[in-house]
């Protein structure tokens, strides 16, 4: 009874962790498969009297990735439908060229100023629109929420550093006659802590097992996907496994280094 | 360690644990390597605190003190656990790890020297059979009587054939047969395997084979006497 009050004080601050960890990878995650979303989303209309090239565009802005003209008979047609007479023949060789312009990323407000007026620099381009999505928002309140976790991530970080080291602290006083004993038989140190540190892998397995768990489950709900508004944004289970490499990994690191700090700080017996 | 090599050298030695209440203080002696060695004196007299110093736990806090050519006076954590693998210690208060059964706690030196698993278990069930405790291997410490407790003591100081025993009163809670199994254990390694033996005790047994020294502690001091 009294052994698992001990493991469970261990393994909260190590779940709260590893929990603060995954929620900042997995925010991480969800922005840059948005990012590459939005920019396939987005586009900017380019109004031209002289035909453009992709390579010409790109050598006054890399960060332009593509660029389609739009048919001009797309553009007649749609004006025949609305019933404008007109000679359509003459029409065509007056039209200037329409170009939708898409970049390789998700620009910011600024960079997307930027990117217009480089492109009314261009000898002869006389409008260049932008049509933001209503998505852009939501990319907005991802930056943000990704932000608070990091100053989050910080907090928890520390308190529950303190927690695990707390812990060790009430195990190593709890082992300290045993370890004693074995140091007067000349055992090295990994030694005397092995019994420590495979209680702290035991409770990084089952703080990682449960991490894991509560992940897929909140990840499984439809819920994440109506609110992000994007269908193929998925965090795949082999995703959310790989990153539970990575959490373990952190985890046995915290631990060990512990209890290296609190063998250190105990008065010398060997 | 060659046969007339000093294995251990006290020069001055000067002991304590508060400071300025000296223990063991103007002491110079020696003790040859595959000798036996008996310390006597009063209670009290400083006999345990003598042992202390020689497996390290209490460092000289003035003369010079060596073991096996190695100075305890400033050594590092890792050289004496080094050093505290050639020991074998059994402690007054036995010092046995309770959580631990018997078994694994007479094979503690073996782990820490590395034997492999069939090595350990061989020479753990050979030597619980000379202390006289088969049957009794997974019995936990608490489940001992004190006399049986001592004597997985013994059987723990003996496992790794160290090179020197340290033995704090072995026999203090024993009746005359088992204290004979314990003599008996420490003279055999003395003769046959040429271990230096060092024994505190309130009383040298009168019938012991091999050939000894005695030294004698009174108002802190450590003499040879024979
Ligand atoms: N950890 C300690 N801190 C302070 N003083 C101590 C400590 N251990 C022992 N002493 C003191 O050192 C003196 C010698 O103790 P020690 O245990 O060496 O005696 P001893 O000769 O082994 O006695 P006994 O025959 O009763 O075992 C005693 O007066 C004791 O009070
Ligand atoms: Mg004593």
């Amino acid at each position: 009874m009294r052994s698992l009050k001990n493991h469970i004080s261990l393994i909260i601050p190590l779940f709260a962790i590893l929990f603060a960890v995954e929620f900042y990878f997995i925010i991480s995650k969800i922005i840059s498969e948005y990012e590459v979303n939005l920019s396939k989303d987005y586009s900017i209309i380019v109004v031209s009297k002289k035909p453009l090239t992709l390579p010409e565009l790109k050598a006054v802005e890399p960060d332009i990735a593509l660029i389609q003209e739009v048919d001009s008979d797309l553009i007649i047609k749609r004006l025949k439908q609305n019933g404008v007479d007109v000679n359509y023949e003459e029409l065509k060789n007056f039209l200037p060229h329409f170009y939708k312009v898409y970049l390789s990323s998700f620009p910011s407000a600024d960079m997307l100023e930027h990117i217009k007026q480089v492109l009314r620099g261009i000898d002869g381009v006389t409008r260049v629109e932008t049509f933001t999505k209503v998505h852009e928002k939501m990319y907005h309140f991802l930056i943000f929420l990704k932000k608070i976790s990091k100053f989050f991530l910080g907090i928890i970080f520390v308190t529950s550093i303190m927690l695990v080291f707390k812990q060790i602290e009430i195990w190593n006083l709890e082992h300290s006659e045993r370890m004693y004993i074995m140091a007067l038989f000349g055992a090295p140190l990994w030694m005397r802590n092995a019994i420590l540190i495979k209680l702290s892998v035991i409770d990084t397995v089952i703080s990682t097992i449960l991490v894991y768990l509560i992940y897929s489950y909140l990840l499984s709900t439809k819920y994440l996907k109506e609110l992000l508004g994007f269908e193929n944004i998925t965090i795949s289970s082999q995703d959310l496994l790989k990153d539970m490499g990575w959490l373990f990994a952190l985890g046995i690191l915290i631990s060990v280094v512990n209890v290296l700090i609190v063998s250190w700080r105990q008065p010398k017996i060997a | 360690m060659s046969r007339e090599k000093n294995v251990i050298i006290a020069k001055d030695l000067y002991l304590e644990y508060k400071k300025d209440v000296p223990i063991i203080k103007d002491s110079t002696f020696s003790i040859k390597s595959g000798s036996f060695v008996f310390i006597t004196g009063p209670s009290g007299s400083g006999k345990s605190t003598l042992l202390k110093s020689f497996y390290g736990e209490l460092k000289p806090k003035g003369g010079n003190l060596q073991i096996g050519g190695v100075s305890l006076n400033d050594i590092k954590s890792s050289k004496l656990a080094f050093l505290r693998k050639y020991l074998g210690i059994i402690f007054q208060d036995y010092k046995l790890i309770k959580e631990w059964t018997v078994e694994k706690n007479v094979m503690l030196p073996l782990l820490i020297a590395g034997y492999s698993k069939d090595v350990c278990e061989a020479q753990t069930k050979r030597l619980l059979k000379h202390v006289r405790l088969s049957g009794k291997e997974n019995y936990y410490p608490l489940e001992l009587s004190g006399g049986e407790q001592q004597r997985v003591a013994m059987a723990r100081a003996l496992a790794h054939n160290p090179v020197i025993i340290l033995a704090d009163e072995p026999t203090g809670n024993l009746d005359e047969y088992s204290s004979r199994v314990i003599w008996n254990l420490l003279e055999g390694a003395n003769e046959q395997l040429g271990t230096t033996v060092v024994v505190v005790t309130h009383s040298i047994p009168n019938n012991l084979k091999v050939p000894f020294k005695h030294f004698y502690i009174e108002n802190g001091t450590v003499y040879e006497i024979s």
